[in-house]
């Protein structure tokens, strides 16, 4: 009888816990379908084929450099530099284009000094020693100033190809082609992330340093690897941030610095609490899009949203620390 | 005087890191405290100095009851503390951190410098008169030793009753020791008890007046250090008297045969020398030794090359060159200690880190087919009896027995006939009886498959339970090694005092 009794009670605690774990997990997706639902009911304009459309275009660069930071944080290292390398592959491309370069040419030495800015970041962080937080704020700095030595501090437009502007604001079946950017960089990321060896690898090189070291993982490879991927991801997304913008500007990569943190942040409180996952950063994305896109036609001012953004990010932060020790220096 | 810990207990979690501990420790007293890593030294000057606070028990000083609650209740009642790794502010002058936080100051925010420097001088003269440190210089340039100095006094800076010193002479050379040991026998005369934690047993012999011993949480004696021998010492400390085994099995435990399938020669690596070590197929060698006696660091030093001076390592026959990653595909598995720093992933599922060593296993060019993984995975929970309630449950969640389990999985899972030999550091730390004979079944089943296995120890009983030969290290040698028809406690004992029988 007492017997019965106490593996009820094992069986109530041990459903107490699971239940536990699924609102840790899914806590921060129901705040998003609420945040969803909420705006669909209260703002006329939101729930409109037009709008929503529009919100997958504004979350698809965005995303693309979450899903490069994903592998950073993935590996326990940070990128500062992502912003203005969105911003030097921005400006690149369309310079390029300016001048008469082949698109295709153009993208691949776009793409060619996102691969040298990782490469760099990665070394100065494993062969170096400069934690990635530093490192990176450094080739941050350095980045911003080529950019504007590059333009002079002025907008490149004009002139440019209609093949690229269409990679950046065509539509194909009502979708944005962005949009198909975006869906293709997630899919590639997860299933290198969570379908490979490679990902493995990364994953556990952020899990335990030391332990992978012991089991044979060569740590240094792979940390550069991480860094050099997130340059990587962000140099397509400056690629595509130009053809939607129509022009080449030296100061728009800036938001994807702080905004691309906060997707993998929000993502980071989901699914696999404390660990940066690809999906989990989709949805920091979608999160953070519908955020600003309700805030918007709302008619909250910007600053007013960029505080609402920051508390959130707080908030997600809280959250993956108080589930695990959130380490980056 | 003194102050006296009654029925101390220290429960972390139903591990006892102090088990009923009661101690006395006198005004007028150099006391010793001594005890393996985890007898509980650490946990009882914590205790002493309100760092922690005691899971039930009493502390008196001169008889009436005291609560301990904080560091700074400890310093009001007089005992202050001398940490093993220093707390001084390297950028400071010794003056200044000898008045840190008890700056003299006018209008209470300008420190008045000469003031400082003077009071400073003052209590390094009051308590140790024949010291000639510079107190206006920056501690960094200053030696060690006086480093230890500047820490003491400062320590002393109230009305101290009692001071602890954490392995003060840790990192000091044996002329820079003898200043500091002259200092510390000074204390009980000016009114100041010490209780002194040291590994070095000649240290404790020397300057402590009574020697406390520790071992598993459980307090073993206090000796007049007068009426002992380092050697009586070491047997307090090691001696575990409650299992005995039955002693027929052993006898005929001996190893014949085998191929070498591991040969060290001429190992230096920091402190660690050692001209040949070998290891055959099928063999168990257990490595014994006093903390820091070597046994660790040889094997670490030998799969991480870390801080290896020279030496050369075979494995089958050939020469490796490299580390880890060479050690590995030469056919050399590590099982380190400290299972949550080296070996496994907190944050990771079962299956992630039973696969972190081999995840190719499982993989076509690079991409994983989870068929395979989970028939993989389920087969090293099955063969070593893991439980967890799913492949996917986070490591961190695990029993430490079961984490053992994995830590130890890692190495079997894909890896059929990859490995020849098999190093453990502390296999069995941490891990409650049930989980202990399995562990200790498998590595015998390994053993009979043809590895070699190694086992560093600090668990004795473990040793003389598994091992087949076993070598004992004594200052960073190894010496004479001894065979399981030689096996006992008596004799594990007296090599690691460095009798030679």
């Amino acid at each position: 009888m007492s017997r019965k009794v106490q593996e009820m009670d094992i069986k109530k605690s041990k459903n107490i816990q699971f239940n536990m774990e699924w609102v840790q997990k899914y806590s921060t997706l129901i705040v998003l379908v609420l945040m969803f639902i909420g705006f669909s009911v209260s703002v006329d304009r939101f729930m409109t084929i037009v709008n929503l459309t529009n919100i997958l275009q504004q979350i698809s660069i965005l995303t693309i450099v979450g899903c490069g930071l994903t592998f950073g944080f993935a590996a326990k290292e940070i990128d500062l530099s992502v912003g203005y390398i969105v911003g030097l592959t921005g400006i690149l491309v369309p310079m390029l284009l300016v001048n008469g370069v082949d698109l295709w040419f153009a993208i691949t030495i776009g793409m060619g000094a996102g691969l040298v800015v990782g490469i760099t970041n990665g070394l100065l962080v494993t062969k170096i020693g400069i934690p990635s937080l530093i490192a990176t704020l450094a080739t941050g700095s350095i980045l911003f100033g080529i950019n504007f030595m590059l333009t002079g501090g002025r907008a490149i437009y004009g002139g440019l190809p209609d093949s690229y502007l269409f990679l950046g604001q065509g539509r194909l079946l009502g979708v944005p082609i962005l949009a198909f950017f975006m869906i293709a960089a997630v899919a590639l990321a997860w299933f290198v992330m969570e379908r490979t060896v490679f990902g493995r690898y990364i994953y556990a090189v952020g899990g335990n340093e030391k332990a992978a070291e012991l089991s044979g993982v060569r740590i240094v490879f792979y940390r550069t690897a991480a860094l050099t991927i997130v340059a990587l991801f962000a140099a397509v997304a400056g690629a595509l941030l130009a053809a939607r913008l129509g022009s080449g500007q030296p100061n728009v990569g800036e938001r994807y610095l702080l905004d691309g943190l906060a997707t993998v942040f929000i993502g980071m409180t989901m699914f696999r609490p404390g660990t940066a996952t690809v999906l989990g950063t989709f949805c920091g994305a979608l999160f953070i899009g519908i955020l600003d896109n309700g805030l918007n036609l709302i008619g909250m001012d910007s600053y007013i949203q960029n505080i609402v953004k920051g508390i959130v990010i707080l908030v997600a932060v809280a959250i993956v620390s108080r589930t695990t020790k959130l380490k980056l220096l | 005087m003194s102050v006296t810990l009654n029925n101390i207990v220290m429960d972390y979690s139903g591990n006892l890191a102090l088990d009923d501990v009661s101690v006395t420790f006198g005004f007028n007293e150099v006391h010793g405290l001594i005890g393996e890593n985890g007898a509980g030294k650490s946990t009882l000057i914590n205790v002493l100095s309100g760092t922690v606070s005691p899971t039930s028990g009493d502390i008196y000083i001169n008889d009436s009851l005291v609560k301990l609650g904080t560091p700074c209740d400890a310093l009001l009642h007089g005992i202050a503390q001398v940490s093993q790794e220093g707390s001084l502010v390297p950028q400071l002058s010794g003056a200044e951190n000898i008045m840190l936080g008890a700056e003299p100051k006018y209008l209470g925010s300008i420190i008045r410098r000469k003031d400082l420097l003077y009071r400073a001088e003052r209590l390094l003269n009051k308590w140790f008169p024949e010291a000639s440190i510079s107190l206006d210089r920056s501690v960094e340039t200053l030696g060690v030793a006086d480093q230890k100095v500047i820490e003491i006094v400062r320590a002393l800076r109230g009305n101290i009753k009692i001071l602890i010193l954490d392995e003060p002479t840790a990192a000091l050379q044996s002329r820079e020791k003898e200043q500091l040991w002259k200092i510390i026998s000074s204390l009980p005369q000016k009114g100041v008890g010490v209780v002194l934690i040291s590994h070095f047993l000649s240290e404790i012999k020397l300057l402590s007046n009574k020697v406390t011993v520790l071992r598993d949480g459980k307090f073993i004696d206090t000796l007049q250090v007068e009426n002992t021998t380092e050697g009586n010492l070491i047997d307090l400390m090691l001696r575990r008297t409650g299992a005995t085994k039955g002693s027929g099995e052993v006898k005929n435990r001996s190893f014949v045969g085998g191929k070498t399938v591991l040969s060290v020669k001429n190992w230096k690596a920091g402190q660690v020398s050692v001209p040949q070590f070998e290891v055959m197929a099928g063999e168990i060698v257990g490595l014994i030794g006093l903390t820091g006696a070597g046994h660790f660091g040889f094997v670490r030093s030998l799969y991480s090359k870390e801080g290896l001076i020279s030496g050369t390592v075979e494995v089958e026959g050939k020469p490796v060159a490299g580390n880890v990653r060479a050690m590995q595909r030469s056919g050399v598995a590590f099982v380190p200690d400290h299972r949550m720093e080296n070996s496994l992933m907190p944050d990771g599922s079962v299956t992630e880190n039973l696969s972190l060593v081999h995840p190719d296993f499982a993989a076509r060019s690079g991409i994983l087919n989870f068929g395979v993984e989970k028939a993989e995975v389920v087969r090293i929970i099955d063969l070593l009896n893991i439980k967890t309630s799913s492949r996917g449950q986070l490591l961190r969640n695990l029993s430490g027995g079961n984490k053992q389990k994995v830590s130890l999985g890692k190495w079997l899972y894909g890896a059929e006939n990859k490995y020849c030999v098999m190093i453990f550091i502390e296999p069995t730390e941490g891990v409650d009886i049930g989980a202990k004979q399995e562990i200790y079944r498998k590595i015998r089943a390994l053993a009979k498959q043809g590895m070699g296995i190694i086992i560093a120890s600090s668990d004795l009983l473990e040793i003389e339970h598994i091992a087949q030969r076993v070598v004992p290290f004594v200052n960073g040698f190894p010496s004479k090694e001894i065979f399981a028809e030689d096996f006992s406690e008596k004799r594990f004992i007296s090599a690691l005092s460095g009798e030679n029988a």
